[in-house]
């Protein structure tokens, strides 16, 4: 189809607020009269609180109020709002602390410095309790119970089969079983997680935060504040990053909103970067053993997994995590039996939930990994033994997914002439690759509804300018622009006629919000449905106006009302709008969208494919990594926003190579043991390899325009490239993310050894 | 002789205890789960060892009750 | 505590202010002034995002004292605008798509523009290090240096008279 907006290179629709530094953040709120909180976190991983002392602090000059649990509601919470069981987490508790940087107390003084001086005069008694800091070690049968009534500390259990798999098993020529560890990993968005709460006497809540989903933190203060969701408005206009780590409820949003309502003054409270990294939350860790049995000839036939998550103290997201590390790990492949068994299991360290990939990094590795091995073992093309076994075009995962498009053998193709074109290497150079899918949205829904929705209003002003209404919420992955590019394209007019609006729920209709890939296609299709209805009343009038021949149809493009047939044939459409609009008393055109999946299965409406390639030195003396070149061949359906699209490859490779050889979480006694950006490792600037990206264009029934996931799924290749590259160069396979120079040293002697 | 299933009666298409062992734990319902505690033994902690110590002991300890079983 | 005199010229304003001697560049800045474009992500010097320039050199504005610019002229991201038009360097970074979330911006803008100023023909290399201070979780850095390579070519010589 010939478009006009779509996949043409725009600047972002906020971009000019970006660089011109106009862009508030939360970061950047200020409210008259605002206080500043800080939080008194646990010192200790698992104890009683005995009781807490604030009086001293109370008399400190300039202290306005301290919170402890006692001052709350006491509400249990938790993102899996429709399972009670799961919703664990009282963000001030009341009787014990699981985890060190756990909140217990919050102030709200005039200043920050006084908010501070005031934590240090908090009197608390604790009684400390024994406590267990690994999932395999808090499973036994004398680990301490962290949760009353989660046997042996499993806090939520998964079973995915399909298939026979016993007898798929039982065909195999060859059997492999591998044992691998994937380390956490921590959001790091360059904005720490930050709220001002603003409560009034009417009643009435504001939250200023930086959020992934402006709903669902409406709704969970609601919750947990005991007031009508409607009395709580959250705003989060420019958001500093998110990645997965901000669409639970978190301790800044909560404590500013209770001291806020015991004050009725609005409350400040910015996390520091290191209470981001001890009391935020994180990419979960998993252990994995994989068992995978196929036929001589490469044929996969069975695959039996298990994984055992490190959960930390609360449920929050992680749940999904382990239920779609246990999908995913199936991806992008056809298995004749599948099952997978995942436990997620309760520690004494921070809670890890969802991060970009969603459980599915950790999936890509083990498998693609397990997969070089075989094919090593077999004496089979790496390329070949993945195209024989890939996903096509409407293939059906038994009972799990229907899947529509598919470019996955034209990634492969393009990814093998790469290759080929690389030619023979140096030594210690290597290439790995990775294929990989990813959902676009989650059908499921734990939060209010079965289903996942999304919702728009699209107005068309007396002048032919536009208004958006989205509750999608833009965390910088653009989706604003991506949206408005939609809108534009089906209204045809052009991207500057589009104004968007999104994050705040005052105005903005409700909308699950920013997480597992769903904007694009879902809110998508809701601003694709709403222009649809829009413009149909446009041409309503405009058929009146023109009275054609019955058979022709109107249609607008680029700002230019006219026959279907006959573009010559046509009126302004400034000037249709103006005409469609006089007496009618100040009404405006107004196009309501939404979208819900419907018979897609159970995982997602649609799938992103594609295949990675990451060319590496590795120094057999240091064991030192570098990286080179990668290229990724992409299907995202067909690309909306091209400029974002590269944005999101690049940053998704920063991430994902990160976690793969430089990002670790380490924890001893409860402990984290890197929490500044000195001693945790980002990718910087020098480290990144050259990067390119070859698209392969598919047609996504289910999508708007036929578009799919593009942002989220590219986190999932690269930790496992990098692994097969490591292979590749130099011929041990590293089992254990990240994978740091000191464990190449060591495969390295171990192989010398042998 | 086929080797089935103390529970559900599922026999291998090998017919070995092994397998049926594997079975078992692969399923991992309540019913085959209460086996192995009516076994005396742990499922968790059989699974923990199956997982993280390299070689298949625990399933050769259910394969031989099992073998056994099947001769009761 | 007494409180100090600090002279300064930001974004070609000057400034008149007493302030407490330990507040560091960066509150002057967003506090006591209101240009929050320039942020902070850290407590650590870092992460970059509150890079401005200082007489001519980009300068991690919490790692310095107020004090220790008294007199001095300094740049935030909302003076590299003159007169609604933006500078070569913003007008790179749209066209390249270099920021997403935004946040780190200011100060990838501020290094950016500090480099070119210093080195206006910088290798690959020269600019990979040259804003190897300044973190970004979004972008994958890539697009930044396409755009600062596209300054250096010449891409938006006209803007610069």
């Amino acid at each position: 189809m010939k478009c006009n907006v779509i996949n043409t290179p725009v600047h972002n629709v906020d971009g000019i607020a970006k660089v011109t530094g106009r862009a508030t953040y939360t970061f950047d709120v200020t409210v008259p009269g605002m206080l500043f909180g800080k939080i008194l976190r646990s010192p200790h991983p698992h104890a009683r609180i005995k009781n807490i002392d604030a009086s001293a602090a109370l008399a400190l000059n300039g202290v306005r109020a301290v919170v402890t649990g006692k001052d709350t509601l006491g509400i249990k919470q938790g993102i899996w709002r429709r399972y009670k069981e799961l919703c664990d987490e009282q963000i001030l508790p009341l009787e014990k602390v699981r985890y060190i940087g756990e909140p217990v107390a919050a102030v709200a003084a005039d200043t920050e410095e006084i908010a501070e001086q005031a934590l240090d005069l908090i009197e608390v008694d604790y009684e400390v309790l024994p406590a267990v800091y690994d999932p395999m070690e808090a499973i036994k049968k004398e680990a301490p119970e962290i949760h009353e009534g989660f046997e042996r500390n499993i806090n939520v259990t998964r079973h995915i089969e399909w298939g026979d798999v016993d007898d798929a098993f039982d065909e195999a020529d060859y059997i492999r079983e591998d044992w691998f560890r994937c380390s956490g990993q921590a959001h790091a968005c360059m904005e720490t997680r930050c709220a001002v709460a603003s409560y009034t006497a009417d009643g009435k809540l504001a939250v200023w935060t930086s959020t992934q989903s402006a709903y669902y933190h409406q709704v969970l203060l609601a919750d947990v504040l005991g007031l009508k969701e409607s009395d709580v408005r959250v705003i989060a206009k420019y958001v500093g990053g998110g990645f997965g780590g901000k669409f639970e409820l978190d301790a800044a949003q909560f404590c500013s909103s209770v001291l806020s309502m015991k004050l009725c003054k609005p409350v400040k409270i910015v996390f520091t970067r290191e209470e981001d990294f001890i009391a935020s939350k994180r990419r979960t860790p998993m252990y994995y053993y994989v068992r995978t049995g196929v036929k001589k000839d490469g044929t996969f036939l069975a695959r039996e997994a298990r994984v055992f998550t490190d959960g930390g103290a609360y449920t929050g997201m992680g749940a999904t995590a382990l239920y779609l590390t246990g999908f995913f790990h199936s991806f992008p492949y056809k298995w004749r039996g599948y099952r997978h068994d995942g436990f997620r299991v309760y520690t004494n360290t921070l809670p890890s939930t969802s991060m970009r990939g969603f459980g599915t990094p950790h999936a890509t590795y083990c498998s693609e990994l397990q997969i070089d091995l075989i094919a090593k073992e077999l004496g089979l093309d790496r390329i070949e033994i993945r195209r024989k076994n890939g996903h096509t075009p409407n293939y059906e995962v038994p009972g799990q997914a229907t899947i529509a498009s598919c470019g996955l053998e034209q990634c492969l193709d393009e990814i093998e002439k790469w290759i080929k074109s690389r030619g023979e290497l140096p030594p210690n150079r290597g290439i790995g690759i990775s294929s990989y899918g990813f959902m676009s949205g989650g059908i499921f829904n734990r939060f209010d509804t079965p289903y996942s929705f999304s919702s728009a209003v699209v107005t068309i002003n007396y002048d032919g300018k536009v208004d958006l209404h989205v509750g999608a919420q833009d965390i910088g992955q653009g989706s604003n622009t991506t949206l408005a590019i939609i809108c534009a394209e089906d209204l045809g007019v052009r991207l500057e006629d589009i104004r968007v609006h999104s994050g705040d729920t005052a105005e903005c209709p409700p909308d699950l919000g920013a997480w597992g890939s769903r904007q694009t296609l879902m809110a998508g299709n809701a601003v694709k449905m709403a222009a649809g209805e829009a413009k149909r009343q446009l041409l309503e009038f405009a058929a009146a106006q023109m009275s054609p021949n019955i058979v022709y149809d109107l249609d607008i493009k680029d700002r230019w009302v006219h026959l279907a047939g006959r573009p010559e044939r046509g009126l302004d459409y400034f000037e249709v709008v103006k005409k469609a609009l006089r007496g009618k008393d100040g009404q405006r055109i107004m196009g309501r969208g939404y979208y819900t999946p419907h018979r897609k299965g159970m995982i997602s409406p649609a799938y992103s494919y594609g295949v990675q390639a990451l060319e590496i030195d590795v120094d057999p003396e240091t064991g030192k990594i570098k990286l080179l070149n990668c290229v990724t061949a992409h299907d995202c359906g067909q690309p909306i926003n091209p400029l974002g699209l590269t944005g999101q490859l690049e940053g998704a490779i920063s991430m994902a190579a990160g976690y793969g050889f430089l990002e670790d979480i380490p924890i001893e006694d409860g402990m984290v043991m890197n929490p500044n950006l000195v001693d945790y490792k980002l990718i910087r600037a020098p480290d990144m390899p050259e990067t390119e990206v070859i698209e392969i264009e598919t047609y996504e029934p289910e999508g708007p325009f036929g578009a799919k996931e593009a942002g989220e799924g590219l986190t999932n290749p690269t930790a496992a490239a990098l692994a097969t590259a490591v292979l590749d160069a130099v011929g041990v396979p590293i089992k254990e993310l990240p994978i740091t120079p000191e464990k190449v040293l060591n495969a390295l002697k171990e192989k010398k050894a042998q | 002789m086929s080797v089935k299933c103390p529970v559900c009666g599922k026999a291998a298409k090998s017919g070995t205890a092994i397998d049926c062992a594997r079975h078992m734990f692969g399923t991992g319902d309540k019913a085959h789960r209460a086996w192995f505690e009516s076994q005396g033994l742990s499922y968790i902690d059989l699974l923990l060892s199956q997982t993280t110590e390299p070689g298949n002991k625990a399933y050769v300890t259910v394969a031989e009750l099992i073998e056994k079983a099947q001769k009761d | 505590m007494e409180k100090h005199l600090l002279r300064i010229t930001v974004n070609d304003r000057d400034y008149e202010l007493f302030i407490n001697p330990k507040t560091l560049l960066v509150e002057v800045i967003r506090d006591h002034l209101g240009l929050t474009g320039t942020k902070r992500g850290c407590e650590s010097s870092s992460c970059g995002c509150c890079t401005v320039i200082v007489e001519g050199m980009a300068v991690k504005s919490c790692s310095v004292l107020a004090m220790q610019v008294d007199g001095m002229t300094v740049t935030t991201s909302e003076g590299l605008e003159k007169n609604g038009k933006l500078d070569a360097i913003q007008k790179a970074f749209l066209d390249n798509g270099s920021y997403q979330c935004g946040f780190c911006t200011s100060g990838m803008l501020m290094s950016s523009k500090a480099l070119l100023d210093e080195n206006p023909s910088p290798s690959v290399m020269d600019i990979r290090e040259g804003i190897d201070g300044n973190l970004c979780r979004c972008t994958g850095y890539n697009s930044i240096v396409r755009a600062v390579a596209a300054v250096a070519r010449g891409d938006y010589r006209e803007d610069k008279q």
